[in-house]
């Protein structure tokens, strides 16, 4: 029988837990420590340390509280980071000065950029991560952060107080209570629990308390958020057993070897910390009908596929791969999960049958006829509140100055967590100085579809990033991400350090640049052909054409072109990562002129927000439905053009929302514009009614 | 257009009062038709016409620079609002939200509309506004300047593709921001005719960065650039509710018949490519689409195969087949789109009038017909066979429907050549017919050219399909004066007819009554709803979607591809509805396995 204790994760984090005894850590040593923070984030994983850091760097006295320290930056389920998508997160992640893209520049096994050949707008940056050394920088990172403290310890309550008049909700909180008694006082809380809000495990029949393997849930807190009035819900996910990698036949199966030159997550790096040759492969393979067989005539001992809680359509186990799409051969990816590790993690395996059957499975894969498993896969069964009980800032309705951030809001995967927790901490410490918050529009990047589409829509799945949920993804590419976050991130939140600022702010201006000049070189055709014979230049037009139009061309580089025209081109291929940039602008150009209008038509629906403390259910002077209302008031949504989102709400009704907003902006305007002369007239009015 | 008019009509040069407008019209014998070409005309115009209007070169001479391609009028971004709500929304304020950088400037797209009211009425208004508005006014309208602003001026208008005349008629230039809506607005009061209208709509959709106007948005426009106080817009909501109602029991009526399969099969096959592409895209190579499900398509290997031959490098993996399979659903649905959009006869038809054909064996009484149903003497009637030796046309309002009735030689065998080229042009014409009035003499139905005229021409055309764009056949037996006191033998071969005594004008009653309904059926009915407006929003946004898929076909940058389909898909979804991407993400995770 499988046994806890056995697994190989369980045994190194006990180890790591023994070297660190201290019960707080300071980041900022020359800090004394306070009883009473600016923001409190509560949970280490890829969430909770991006909020805490994003926070510390805004300026805000921060403490991140965790069970357990050595924990911090565990990656609890896949050994890799990035993907179609979660690459595009992470860029911008990285462009507002996140942690997880530096992190895994120096932690990763094996570089690779997919969809290389479908056009960079779809570029998906990935890599297989070390998970030690990806704990071990993460927590190097954490423990050196200015202004950000590390406590552990299990929070069991939020302190609430009343709440400000000035904001919706119904109470304030204003700091948490440990397991022990103590209290933590702080002006925001960050909550990023993952999966541990009534975490259970399930292997076959089986089932432990537990958010992840070897960890304890948190019951009082989803206790108190449920009396609270938040709306629950519940969500599953899977993890695959892992492999000794010594037991497998690698030799018959197919290799992928890692990309040479290896292409940075950072926009700060100019490469990765590991060379292409030193990197590991991965390998593949694939499941067979024995598979099937063991799946279909052990249904009845697997409660996690029996039960109806929703799991993701698209990360599914190979129970649901079986069922739903039977007589196929499944890929499995063999990935390591580390430099000197043992382990080898079976992506696409996925499962939660009983362990011993876990095994008998594995061993009718081709390549893994011995395999020895070392820690069988599980189930994870857990709480997670309907995001559209928080704003776009990631507050929630409910309780002023309470964060939510990561799986707690529905999503999965690390990326997803880390944007939201980057978001999540700025905003804190933008509450905390009493500034507006900072919001990324759908317009502007996958941080905002992300938080958008949760906001405004909900979801009942654990909601994964695709590139197809983004309606201006032509203009949202991992090459941009700076240009479209960091300026902000510098100028409105200052999360940004200068050097990442000055270089995307040089990069901006040299694009602009660089296009502009691009524009302005126009010969005929048949120039461009003779200068350029390598590119397929139909000479038939008679219009002149732009240096712009011919970079266009898929045989045609910036250093083809700065060839052909070296002055004034040539400057511009002497950075590497311009020219490059310069190559993606031109392709994209023509489609990039529409979009932008769509862009401008989009913003400015944003641009109209509605008043936060409006209250829907008894709005006299606008027309609207009960069941829009209660929408309305469920959602919240910030703008008209979040509220034109929500399904069922109706044209007429965002008519009369509009018309309502345009009153009191009307209103506002007036009486920000009487003079001062007025002001005072107003006073004495006052004072008059006093008297009366 | 073919040469109509071949023979009697000659040209000449007008000019207008102020000088400017130089074009040509045809003159005809008949002084009323000539001033019915003048006024209402967009019928009948002789191939040199066109050439006066040279359709695009003045374009570039007067320097307006055409933008390179239609506005994108795609939102798929709004999932749960309605597209006009997008124009709605938008306010040239400077917004509340600090840092977006929104411009100030108006934006979006350019939109048209009948303003109005729909059917026949002496005059039709239709209204642009938006950016696009004069580059609108002087597409259709051929000076280089824009009339003065605001003051009513004749023009003549004409398709800007085609240079086809449509009408002429007043039009008013209201730059902004003094205007209705406060955006650059041109108005064109047209002559009511339903034909015109939809000539002068389709006209405008297809000037660059016109799209018709959503329900209820001019109002909006007017509303959001601060042209209507609040209280003028209180029952904006419940109008536009009406109006967004009204648009969808229309579009209800609209799709419920052959072309709304058409427009939903079309969709459904978009949307099936598009989220193929997207899959292929998002999960291609991070989540291993996986080989079976790749080759839906084609042929699913069985489960031997992994043992039999070593799989591929993963990258080189078979997902090309996916996208191939995209590939040529996409380029079906290009040509099955192509092909609607050419046949777009029965608006054409309306426009420019059906083509009746009265034809038959010699001396049935062909030109006594024409004559009678012209009420005036086109043709020269004569007891003698062979009269009529020439293509003879002329416009008619048959029972309300423009036609373009043609008197044609007798058909037979065996005259002299001058007949036999007659003969040869009325069978020419008879193939070009939407319409076929046979005529036979009722009293010599036995005769061997009524006998070779029904089997020639009567019977292949009554057995082709009834329904769709094939021909349709009216037998006419005249000279039912002629006939026996018992009337016409039983004659079991004989389809359905009318009885009809061109002399008497005996059964003329029953044949327009016959004519109404052809007609109705080749031009569609304008009086059964607004088909009109909705055809010319149709074919718009399928020419946009065609547009779109021939981006589609030339593009190799994947997500520049999947962006031409999503265009594609959008405009198609301002015909069908729908078009979230939850229902693409439904296509992705029905149809494949996608997961690690």
């Amino acid at each position: 029988m499988f046994s806890l204790r056995s697994c190989g994760l369980w045994v190194a984090a006990s180890l790591t837990k023994k070297r660190l005894t201290l019960a707080r850590f300071s980041g900022d040593s020359a800090a004394p420590l306070a009883t009473k923070f600016d923001v409190i984030v509560i949970g280490g994983g890829h969430a909770g340390t991006e909020a805490a850091a994003a926070a510390a760097r805004c300026g805000s006295r921060t403490l991140l509280l965790t069970h357990r320290v050595d924990t911090i930056g565990q990656m609890s389920c896949n050994p890799s980071f990035g993907g179609i998508g979660k690459g595009h997160l992470m860029r911008e992640v990285d462009a507002l000065d996140g942690l997880c893209s530096r992190i895994c520049d120096q932690s990763g096994v094996h570089y690779k950029v997919l969809n290389r050949r479908k056009g960079p707008a779809v570029w998906g940056l990935r890599a297989q991560i070390d998970r030690k050394l990806y704990k071990q920088n993460m927590q190097k990172e954490i423990l050196s952060t200015p202004l950000l403290a590390v406590q552990e310890g299990a929070v069991e309550d939020l302190i609430l107080t009343e709440p400000e008049p000035e904001h919706p909700g119904k109470c304030r909180v204003s700091g948490v209570v440990l397991a022990d008694g103590s209290t933590i006082h702080a002006e925001c809380v960050v909550l990023t629990t993952g999966t541990f809000l009534r975490g259970v495990i399930v292997i076959g029949l089986e089932m432990h308390p537990a958010g992840r393997l070897g960890d304890q849930p948190s019951v009082g807190l989803a206790q108190t958020l449920e009396k609270l009035g938040f709306v629950v819900g519940r969500l599953k996910t899977g993890t695959p057993p892992r492999i000794a990698k010594e037991s497998i036949n690698f030799s018959i199966l197919n290799k992928q070897t890692p990309d040479n030159p290896s292409i940075p997550f950072s926009f700060i790096n100019e490469t990765v910390w590991i060379k292409p040759e030193d990197q590991l492969p991965c390998y593949l393979t694939h499941t067979n009908p024995k598979v099937d067989e063991i799946v279909l005539d052990n249904l009845h001992l697997n409660s996690h596929i029996k039960e109806t809680t929703r799991g993701p359509r698209y990360c599914p186990s190979i129970e649901s791969k079986v069922l739903r799409f039977p007589n196929r051969l499944h890929q499995v990816w063999l990935e390591p999960e580390g430099m000197d590790s043992d382990l080898i993690y079976p992506q696409g395996l996925s499962v939660t049958l009983p362990a011993e059957l876990q095994e008998k499975m594995i061993k009718c894969i081709k390549g893994l006829e011995n395999a020895k498993m070392i820690q069988p896969g599980y189930g994870v069964q857990y709480d997670y509140l309907d995001p559209r009980q928080i704003t776009p800032s990631l507050e929630t309705h409910l309780v002023q100055r309470l964060f939510f951030a990561g799986q707690i809001n529905g999503t999965t995967g690390y990326e997803e967590a880390a944007a939201q927790g980057v978001i999540a901490g700025i905003n804190a410490s933008l509450r905390v100085k009493r500034k507006p918050p900072f919001v990324v529009s759908r317009t502007e990047g996958y941080i905002g579809v992300l938080i958008d589409d949760l906001t405004t829509l909900g979801t009942n799945e654990p909601y994964r990033m695709f590139t197809s949920r983004a309606e201006f993804r032509l203009s949202l590419r991992p090459d941009n991400a700076d240009s479209r976050l960091t300026l902000r991130g510098h100028k409105e939140v200052g999360c940004v350090s200068q050097q990442r600022y000055e270089r995307a702010s040089w990069m901006k201006s040299s694009l602009e640049e660089g296009i502009s000049v691009l524009k302005s070189i126009e010969l005929s055709s048949s120039k461009w052909k003779k200068l350029i014979p390598e590119a397929s230049i139909s000479i038939d037009k008679s219009l002149p054409l732009r240096a712009l139009d011919v970079l266009k061309y898929e045989e045609v580089d910036m250093k083809l072109l700065a060839t052909a025209v070296p002055e004034p081109l040539k400057k511009y291929t002497e950075c590497k990562e311009l020219a490059e940039r310069l190559k993606i602008e031109a392709s994209y150009e023509s489609v990039l002129f529409h979009q932008q209008q769509q862009i401008k038509e989009v913003q400015q629906d944003e641009a109209l927000q509605l008043p936060k403390d409006l209250d829907y259910l008894t709005l006299r002077d606008v027309s609207l439905s009960y069941e829009v209302r209660e929408k309305l008031h469920f959602i919240r949504p910030e703008t008209i053009g979040a509220a034109g989102r929500i399904p069922g709400v109706t044209p007429a009704a965002i008519i009369n929302l509009l018309r309502f907003v345009k009153t009191t902006q009307q209103r506002q305007v007036a009486l920000n514009h009487l003079p001062n002369t007025h002001q005072s007239l107003r006073d004495t009015e006052e004072l008059e009614q006093r008297q009366l | 257009m073919r040469e109509v008019f071949p023979r009697r009509r000659e040209r000449r040069e007008r000019k207008l009062g102020d000088g400017r407008e130089t074009w040509r019209v045809p003159r005809t014998q008949n002084p009323r038709l000539s001033q019915l070409l003048l006024s209402e005309t967009n019928r009948v115009w002789p191939q040199t016409l066109q050439s006066a209007h040279p359709p695009a070169a003045w374009l570039s001479t007067s320097g307006i620079s055409r933008p390179s391609s239609t506005l994108s009028t795609c939102h798929s971004c709004h999932k749960g609002i309605p597209d006009a709500l997008i124009l709605l929304l938008s306010s040239p304020r400077p917004c509340m939200r600090q840092g977006s950088g929104v411009p100030g400037a108006s934006s979006g797209a350019t939109i048209f509309a009948l303003s109005s009211g729909q059917g026949r009425c002496g005059i039709a208004v239709i209204r642009t506004s938006g950016p696009a508005s004069g580059h609108a006014l002087r597409s259709l309208t051929a000076p280089r300047d824009l009339p003065p602003a605001r003051s009513a001026c004749l023009r003549l208008l004409s398709h800007p593709r085609s240079g086809e005349p449509l009408d002429r008629a007043l039009v008013l230039w209201f730059p902004g921001p003094q205007s209705f809506t406060g955006e650059d607005c041109a108005e064109f009061h047209v002559h009511g005719g339903p034909a015109v209208v939809s000539g002068v709509l389709q006209a405008l959709g297809s000037v660059p960065g016109l799209r018709p106007a959503e329900a209820g948005e001019f109002t909006r426009r007017a509303f959001a650039h601060g042209k209507l106080s609040l209280t003028e817009v209180e029952g904006l909501a419940d109008l536009i509710h009406a109006e967004t109602e009204a648009q969808r029991r229309q579009a209800l009526r609209q799709l419920d018949g052959e072309l709304g399969h058409l427009c939903h099969g079309w969709a459904k096959t978009l949307t099936k490519a598009l989220a193929h592409v997207e899959a292929y895209i998002d999960f291609g190579e991070d989540d291993n689409l996986e080989e079976g499900v790749l080759e839906r398509g084609g042929s699913l290997k069985g489960w031997g195969h992994l043992a039999s031959q070593p799989l591929e490098v993963p990258s080189l993996h078979p997902l090309h087949l996916l996208a191939s399979t995209a590939n040529s659903e996409v380029r079906e649905l290009e040509l099955a789109l192509g092909a609607h959009l050419r046949d777009a006869r029965r608006g054409q038809r309306l426009r420019s009038g059906a083509h009746v054909v009265v034809a038959g064996p010699p001396n049935a009484g062909k030109s006594s017909l024409v004559n009678l149903l012209s009420r005036k003497p086109v043709s020269i009637v004569s007891p003698e066979p062979g009269t009529t030796r020439d293509v003879l046309e002329t416009p008619v309002d048959l029972a309300g429907f423009p036609a373009l009735l043609s008197d044609t030689a007798g058909l037979r065998e065996g005259a002299g050549p001058v007949e036999q080229e007659g003969v040869r042009r009325a069978r020419e014409r008879l193939e070009q017919a939407d319409l076929i009035l046979a005529v036979l003499d009722a009293s010599e139905l036995a005769s061997p050219s009524s006998c070779n005229f029904l089997d020639t021409v009567v019977a292949p055309t009554v057995a082709g399909s009834p329904s769709g764009d094939s021909q349709r056949l009216l037998l006419l037996l005249n000279k039912s004066d002629l006939l026996p006191p018992g009337g016409l033998d039983p004659s079991p071969n004989l389809p359905p007819h009318l009885l009809l005594s061109c002399l008497t004008g005996e059964g003329l009653d029953g044949l327009l009554e016959a004519l109404r309904k052809e007609l109705a059926e080749v031009c569609g009915d304008p009086s059964t709803g607004p088909p009109l407006l909705t055809r010319a929003r149709h074919q718009h946004h399928l020419q946009g979607c065609l547009d779109a898929l021939g981006h589609y076909a030339k593009t190799r940058d994947l997500a520049l591809a999947a962006e031409a389909l999503r265009l594609a898909r959008g405009h198609l979804a301002r015909i069908t509805g729908g078009g979230g991407t939850e229902e693409i993400l439904d296509v992705i995770f029905r149809d494949f396995c996608v997961g690690k």
